[in-house]
C-alpha cells in the first residue's frame, strides 16, 4: 500500500470513527412518543376537547340546576326540584370523567410535547401547581356537599342548600376563568412595544399580565353561555331520552315538561352566544388583524361555512321543537299577532344589513335604527289603536320566522368564493363584485341577528298560547324527542367544531407569535378530516353520557309522585 | 293546529313549490351574473325551504319504546353523524401541502436556532461526515484503479452574494409567507379588481423610499396612508405590529426590496403621511 494510500485510509477511518462518535454524543433524548393512527397532535385535540366537553357540563349544568331549585322551592312545583336532583345526579356521574379526562390530558400533552408543556407549567406555576387544584378539590367538596345533603336539607332549611349551590357556581365559574387564563394565552399571549420585543415583555410580565390577555374576558363570557347552552341542550337530551323509556303518563308527562325546560334554557342562552362568538373573534383581530383573514378568508373560512350551517341547523330545530310544541296546545288557533311582527321580520335581513354597512358596529348609530325596528310591533299598535286590527295567526307568524330563519342561514353561508382560500379565488366561482357585500360583516351580522329575533318572536307567540290556552304535557308530537336529541348532538358537534378553530388560530404556534411548533403537524387541517373526529369526539361523548343517564335515572327509579297528566291550565303553578 | 294534508300530498305541494321557488331563484341568479355555483346554491335554500315546510305539516310520529326505540336512536346518531361528515367534506378542502411548504420555509431557520434544531443539524453533519468516510473506504478498495482526483473531498463553497434581483425575489417569497397579500393587492403586471382592507401597493415604490417601507413594516404606526384614517385610528383592522419580532432583518431587507421594485404608476397607491408618535 503506497503512502497516499495508506494517509487516506486513516483518514477515512478517522472521519468514521469522528463522524460515529460526533453522531452518537449528539443524538437527543429519545423522541416524544408517537401515537400510532393519529399522530400526537390529533391525539392531543381527542382528549382535550373530550375534557372540555365533560368541564362544559359540569359547569354549566349546576347553574341551571340553582335556579331551577329555586324556583322549585319559590313556586313550589316539584317538578322543577326533580330536575335539579335528576341533573345533579348525572353531574356527578360527570364529575368523575371530568377529572379523568382531565388528567389523561395532561399525561397526553407532557408526553407528547414536554418541552411546550413545562414551559406553559412554568409561565402559569402559582395556577397549575396551587390555583386550580385548590379550585378543583374545593369545587369537588362543594359539589358531592351539594349533592348529599339535598334530602337533609329541605323546608326550612332549602334556603342553605340553595346557597351551597350558588358557591358551587361562583367556585364553577372561578375555576373557568382561571384556567382560561393559560388557554387565551396561548392565543393572545400579549404584545411588545416600540421599545420591547414580545419575547422581552413575556419575560418580565407579571402572571396577572399574562391571564388578563387580549382574549381573555371574550374566552370567559363565551365558554359561561356556552355551557349553559350546552347544559340546557343535555338536559333536553336527558328528557328526550327519559320520555322514551317512560313508562306511564305521569313519567312522559313530567319529561316532556323537563324537554321543554332544558330547550328553553339552551335556546335562550343560544341567543347571546353568537354575539359572545362574535366579541371574542373581535377581540383577536384586534390583537392581531392577520387572525381575521386567516378566519374568514384563507385557511379556516370553509370551517365558519360549516358553523354557519349548524348554526342554521340548530336555530331551524329549536324553532321546529317551538312548532311541534305549540301544536299540542288547546286554544292555540286564538292566539294572534299584529301584522308589523311580521313585516319587521321579513324586512329586517335587508333593512340591517344595508343600515350596517352605512353604519358598522360599533358605531351608536347602528343600534339607533336597529332598537326602534325591533320594538316597533310591540310600541306601535299602543300608540296607533287603528293598527291593531291587523292581526295574523299564531301559525303564519312561525311559518314566516321559518321562512326567514332559511333566508338568514342563506345570507350567513354566503361565501365571497367557493374556495378554500380566497388566493384561489376565480370568477367562476366568485360573487359579483356588486353582491359582493353579501360576504361581509354586515350580511353576516344581519342574519345572525334575524335568527336570533325569530326565535324571541317565537317564543313570545309560545308563550301567550300557554296563557290563553290549555297545555297538556305528555302528548307532544313523538318527533320532538327526537328534536331534542338532534339540539345535543348539533350543539357539542359546533362546540368541537369552534374549539377546533379557536385552537389552530395559533397557527403553526404552541404559543401565537411566541413558541413556534416545530412538530411536522402544525399545519392547518383540512375540514373534512376535522369533520371526521368531531364526530368521533362527539359520539363518544355521547355513549359515555347516555351511559350516565341509563345508569342513574333508568325508569325504574323514577318513583317520585309529579303533578300532571291530564290537562292544566299551562300558565298554572 | 290545523287539518294537515296527507304525507304524499304534502310532499307533492311543498316539494313543486319549492323547485318552482328555486328554478325562479335560480333563474334570477343566472340573470344578475351569478355564477353556476351560486345559482345551484340559491336552488339548494329553496329546496331546503320546501323540505322545512314539508316536516312543519307532516303528520306526528307516534311513539316507540324498548328496542325499536333504542334501533331508532342508533340509526338517527348514524344518520346524524354521516351527514355532518359528509357536510364537511362536501366544503372546498384547503390542502394541507401548501401549507407545509410555507412552515418549512418560515421556521427552518428558527428552528436551527433552538437547541433542537442545533442538534439536528450537528446530526445532519455527523450523518453526511460519516457517510463520506463510508465512500472513502469504498474507493479506497478500489483505489489501485481510481486516481486521487476521485476521492477529492469538496469544500465547502462560499456564500454567494445575493443579487438585487434574487432579493426582490426572496422578497416576494417574504410576501408570500408573511401573507401579505390577505390585506394589499399588487397586481405584478395582471389586471385586479380586487379591494382588500389595506391599501394598494403597486407603486408604492414611487411613493416612499425603502426606508419608509422598512419604517411602515416594523413600525406600522409610524406612517398612515390617505384614505385610511378611519382604519388607523379604531383598534380593529390595523396593520399588525408584530414583524419587528417575527422577522429576521435579511428578510425584512428582502421584503423592502422587492417592494421597492413596484413602480406602477397607474395604481391608486394612497400617499402616506407621517404621525408623529
Amino acid at each position: 500500500m503506497k503512502t497516499w494510500q495508506r494517509s487516506l485510509l486513516i483518514m477515512a477511518g478517522l472521519l468514521m470513527v469522528c463522524g460515529t462518535a460526533a453522531y452518537a454524543q449528539m443524538a437527543p433524548d429519545p423522541p416524544a412518543g408517537e401515537f400510532p393512527y393519529t399522530g400526537n397532535r390529533t391525539a392531543v385535540w381527542i382528549v382535550a376537547q373530550l375534557h372540555i366537553l365533560f368541564a362544559a357540563f359540569i359547569l354549566g349544568a349546576p347553574i341551571f340546576v340553582v335556579i331551577s331549585e329555586w324556583l322549585g322551592y319559590r313556586t313550589q312545583d316539584p317538578r322543577y326540584e326533580r330536575l335539579a336532583k335528576e341533573v345533579t345526579k348525572v353531574t356527578v356521574i360527570l364529575y368523575s370523567m371530568t377529572a379523568l379526562t382531565g388528567g389523561l390530558f395532561i399525561f397526553v400533552l407532557l408526553a407528547t410535547y414536554p418541552d411546550f408543556t413545562t414551559w406553559l407549567i412554568n409561565h402559569f406555576f402559582l395556577i397549575f401547581a396551587v390555583i386550580y387544584p385548590l379550585l378543583f378539590i374545593a369545587e369537588t367538596i362543594v359539589l358531592y356537599l351539594y349533592f348529599y345533603t339535598w334530602d337533609a336539607l329541605k323546608g326550612e332549611k332549602k334556603a342553605r342548600h340553595i346557597a351551597l349551590g350558588v358557591l358551587l357556581n361562583v367556585i364553577g365559574t372561578v375555576t373557568l376563568f382561571v384556567i382560561d387564563g393559560p388557554t387565551s394565552f396561548m392565543n393572545s399571549p400579549g404584545k411588545g412595544s416600540v421599545d420591547i420585543s414580545i419575547y422581552e415583555y413575556i419575560a418580565q410580565a407579571s402572571l396577572w399580565d399574562k391571564v388578563y390577555n387580549y382574549s381573555w374576558m371574550p374566552l370567559n363570557l363565551h365558554r359561561l353561555v356556552g355551557n349553559v347552552t350546552f347544559g340546557g341542550f343535555i338536559a333536553g337530551l336527558i328528557a328526550a331520552y327519559m320520555y322514551m323509556g317512560a313508562k306511564s303518563e305521569r313519567e312522559r308527562s313530567y319529561y316532556d315538561w323537563m324537554g321543554f325546560v332544558g330547550n328553553l334554557i339552551g335556546v335562550g342562552a343560544l341567543l347571546f352566544l353568537p354575539f359572545m362568538g362574535y366579541l371574542l373573534a373581535f377581540e383577536l383581530c384586534d390583537y392581531d388583524a392577520s387572525i381575521c383573514p386567516y378566519m374568514m378568508a384563507d385557511q379556516l373560512s370553509m370551517f365558519f361555512e360549516m358553523q354557519g350551517a349548524m348554526v342554521g341547523l340548530i336555530f331551524l330545530a329549536s324553532n321546529y321543537y317551538i312548532w311541534l310544541s305549540m301544536k299540542r296546545i288547546e286554544g292555540v288557533e286564538r292566539v294572534r299577532m299584529n301584522v308589523l311582527t311580521v313585516v319587521v321580520m321579513v324586512t329586517i335581513p335587508f333593512l340591517m344589513t344595508w343600515v350596517w354597512t352605512m353604519f358598522p358596529v360599533p358605531n351608536p348609530l347602528s343600534l339607533a335604527y336597529l332598537i326602534p325596528l325591533a320594538i316597533a310591533p310591540a310600541v306601535l299598535p299602543k300608540v296607533l289603536p287603528f293598527l291593531r286590527k291587523f292581526t295574523v295567526s299564531s301559525r303564519t307568524v312561525i311559518k314566516v320566522g321559518f321562512l326567514m330563519v332559511v333566508v338568514g342561514n342563506a345570507i350567513w353561508m354566503t361565501p365571497h368564493a367557493f374556495v378554500a382560500t380566497q388566493a384561489l379565488a376565480e370568477h367562476h366561482l366568485e360573487l359579483p363584485s356588486e353582491w359582493g357585500f353579501l360576504a361581509l360583516m354586515p350580511a353576516k351580522n344581519s342574519a345572525a341577528f334575524t335568527l336570533v329575533f325569530v326565535t324571541v318572536i317565537n317564543y313570545i307567540l309560545y308563550n301567550r298560547a300557554i296563557r290563553q290556552g290549555t297545555i297538556v304535557w305528555g302528548k307532544i308530537d313523538f318527533a320532538s324527542q327526537f328534536v331534542l336529541i338532534f339540539l345535543a348532538f348539533s350543539a357539542i358537534w359546533t362546540m368541537g367544531l369552534m374549539g377546533a378553530v379557536r385552537s389552530l388560530l395559533r397557527k403553526y404556534y404552541h404559543t401565537y407569535n411566541l413558541l413556534p411548533d416545530f412538530t411536522a403537524e402544525s399545519y392547518t387541517p383540512t375540514l373534512s378530516y376535522s369533520g371526521w373526529w368531531i364526530t368521533a369526539i362527539t359520539l363518544t361523548f355521547y355513549i359515555v353520557v347516555s351511559f350516565a343517564i341509563v345508569l342513574t335515572l333508568r325508569p325504574a327509579d323514577a318513583k317520585e309522585p309529579v303533578a300532571g297528566g291530564e290537562p292544566v291550565p299551562a300558565g298554572a303553578k | 293546529m290545523s287539518q294537515q294534508p296527507s304525507v304524499l300530498k304534502n310532499v307533492a305541494i311543498k316539494g313543486s313549490g319549492g323547485l318552482v321557488i328555486g328554478l325562479m331563484l335560480a333563474g334570477a341568479a343566472y340573470a344578475l351574473g351569478f355564477p353556476l355555483i351560486f345559482q345551484a346554491m340559491f336552488f339548494f335554500y329553496a329546496m331546503l325551504g320546501a323540505a322545512v315546510f314539508m316536516l312543519l305539516d307532516a303528520p306526528a310520529l307516534k311513539p316507540i319504546s324498548g328496542v325499536k326505540a333504542v334501533a331508532a336512536l342508533v340509526a338517527f346518531y348514524i344518520v346524524l353523524s354521516s351527514v355532518y361528515i359528509v357536510g364537511a367534506s362536501l366544503w372546498p378542502q384547503y390542502d394541507p401541502n401548501d401549507e407545509k411548504e410555507k412552515i418549512d420555509k418560515l421556521l427552518s431557520r428558527r428552528k436551527a436556532m433552538t437547541e433542537e434544531g442545533k442538534t439536528e443539524e450537528l446530526i445532519a453533519r455527523a450523518k453526511a461526515l460519516s457517510e463520506k468516510a463510508e465512500a472513502l473506504m469504498s474507493r479506497l478498495e478500489s483505489a489501485g484503479v481510481k486516481g486521487v482526483d476521485a476521492v477529492a473531498v469538496s469544500m465547502p463553497k462560499s456564500k454567494p452574494k445575493v443579487s438585487g434581483g434574487d432579493l426582490a425575489a426572496l422578497g416576494l417569497e417574504q410576501w408570500n409567507l408573511q401573507e401579505c397579500y390577505n390585506c394589499h393587492v399588487i397586481s405584478l403586471g395582471q389586471t385586479s379588481e380586487k379591494k382588500k382592507r389595506g391599501p394598494n401597493l403597486d407603486n408604492v415604490g414611487t411613493m416612499l423610499t425603502a426606508e419608509q417601507i422598512r419604517k411602515k413594516i416594523l413600525y406600522p404606526r409610524s406612517l398612515m396612508a390617505e384614505g385610511y384614517e378611519k382604519q388607523f385610528k379604531q383598534k380593529k383592522g390595523r396593520m399588525p405590529d408584530k414583524y419587528r419580532d417575527l422577522m429576521f432583518e435579511e428578510e425584512v431587507d428582502a421584503l423592502v426590496a422587492f417592494l421597492t421594485t413596484l413602480k406602477d404608476d397607474k395604481a391608486d397607491t394612497p400617499k402616506v403621511i407621517p404621525v408623529k408618535e
